[in-house]
């Protein structure tokens, strides 16, 4: 019941974002000037004809970039749940073996082998923009 | 002055009474969320006017000047007053409902942002409330997961216009935030880790001692370049470099189009003001050493935010913008090991403290 008061509000918010910009372009429907013409519709291209289409496909490097981020974005998230127990007075006292700085450890562990997934993709030349 | 806060405090603690009591208050709460976003979009407006003076005063111009008296006051509204009267044009090669989602994804997730932001913290009869539209116990992953979308905006904006320029500048911003976010997401677990909690009013209550900013000046200086990327101001404006890509992935936008998502970015400038505040300038509370003064808090955090405001306009004065592969050599080899070196700064300081 609690989680559902708080997104409530949430929700509400959802439904500003989507109706406001609507609203906003509803007046100015009424209120802009209409006139058609070919050429107001092209794509802008600094004054020439556009030539062939714009949805290129795209370099294929950006897909060692994307998996390095969704490794490092995973690893994040298993961070943040971490930061709100690992000092948390209820769970130390009834998790078995769990002491602060066992679990301070345990995620440092963690990182460091992260961290070293970091460091061989440096090595590797993943990082650099310009090959 | 004490009547002035005597006057905010009876108003505050009437409002909690209300919104404490009753059932419907969560809806309630919600409409009258609009009123915050209202002020939030103000705020907006004050930075995009704020912006140009001072940017005018940077570069010995004098800026705008002409509409309402000396100082061009009334500049915004006459500018709102052109882009409503605009034609709303729509080109002939774009993908029409990417075109018009783009800005309206960028706006909503502004929004979003805005609802889990508190603005003070008031003690009555022994409860704490916080004055927030919405509160929750994980509200700084919230705020990085509801900003993500702004992602998805730009690169629907880039795709969806069908246009070369567009298209570069949704690659570039890609490529950008995906550097970007890891050092934005390691400086705030390093923030939650000294306050052992997700939630912004506690991150903010650990502070009344000492303000995060002195207990991890790297991690402040990370989040701060991060943030500036995540918000796209210059240094790290690549999405839409005038000089490169026209104007980027709002190439072809135009009128009351173009100023939904322009100030979609705003927004997200000023609730990053906001965040930076609230962090890591201890928000609500006063200065260290000489308390708040008897001001209500709301005003601390107002007055921090602005000066943060601030610094995001000077450094716009004054830095030049980065080259594309510099701003991913930046995120990936400067940011994130220091970032990494950050989390392991305030784990430790955080263990001795505690």
């Amino acid at each position: 019941m609690e989680i559902i008061d708080t997104f409530i509000p949430v929700a509400i918010f959802l439904i500003f974002g989507l109706v406001i910009p609507l609203a906003i372009m509803f007046i100015v429907k009424q209120l802009s000037p209409r006139s058609k013409s070919p050429v107001k519709f092209t794509t802008y291209e600094s004054g020439s004809v556009p030539s062939g289409s714009a949805n290129i496909m795209f370099n294929v490097e950006y897909y060692a970039y994307a998996i390095l981020f969704v490794l490092f974005d995973v690893e994040l998230l298993f961070l943040y749940p971490w930061v709100t127990v690992y000092m948390n007075d209820v769970v130390l006292n009834n998790v078995p073996n769990f002491t602060t700085i066992f679990s301070v450890f345990a995620m440092a562990f963690f990182m460091v082998v992260v961290l070293l997934g970091l460091v061989y993709e440096w090595k590797k030349g993943v990082l650099n923009w310009v090959k | 002055m004490g009547t002035f806060v005597e006057l905010y405090d009876g108003i505050m603690e009437l409002l909690v009474v209300l919104f404490s009591t009753w059932a419907l208050a969560p809806w309630v709460r919600g409409v009258l969320g609009g009123l915050v976003i209202g002020a939030v979009f103000g705020g907006a407006l004050v930075m995009v006017y704020l912006e140009r003076k001072f940017l005018g005063d940077i570069q010995s111009r004098i800026g705008p000047n002409r509409v309402g008296g000396r100082f061009g006051v009334l500049q915004l509204i006459a500018d709102a007053i052109k882009l409503f009267t605009k034609e709303d044009i729509i080109p002939a090669k774009a993908d029409k409902w990417l075109f018009i989602g783009a800005p309206i994804v960028a706006l909503t997730s502004g929004f979003l942002m805005v609802a889990v932001i508190p603005f003070d913290l008031l003690v009555i009869n022994g409860k704490e409330y916080a004055v927030a539209v919405s509160r929750m116990d994980i509200s700084i992953l919230y705020l990085e997961a509801v900003s993500g979308l702004a992602i998805f905006a730009i690169f629907m904006a880039g795709w969806g216009s069908g246009s070369k320029y567009s298209l570069l500048a949704g690659f570039r911003n890609v490529a950008k935030m995906i550097g970007y976010e890891v050092p934005l997401g390691i400086s705030i677990i390093s923030v939650a880790v000294m306050a052992h909690s997700l939630d912004i009013v506690e991150i903010v209550q650990a502070q009344s001692t000492l303000w995060y900013i002195i207990a991890q000046p790297l991690g402040f200086v990370v989040f701060f370049i991060a943030l500036l990327a995540d918000v796209g101001r210059i240094p790290f404006d690549q999405t839409e470099a005038e000089e490169e890509l026209v104007a980027g992935w709002a190439t072809e936008y135009s009128g009351m189009r173009w100023g939904l998502a322009f100030f979609a970015e705003y927004l997200h400038a000023v609730v990053g003001a906001f965040i930076i505040t609230l962090i890591f300038l201890g928000g609500w509370n006063g200065l260290p050493l000489i308390g708040n003064l008897n001001i209500p808090g709301i005003f601390w955090l107002i007055a921090k935010t602005i000066m943060v405001i601030m610094l995001f306009i000077w450094v716009r004065g004054a830095l030049p913008r980065y080259r594309i592969d510099q701003v991913i050599d930046i995120g990936w080899k400067v940011l994130i090991p220091l970032a990494l070196l950050n989390l392991l700064w305030s784990t430790i300081i955080g263990l001795i403290w505690a």
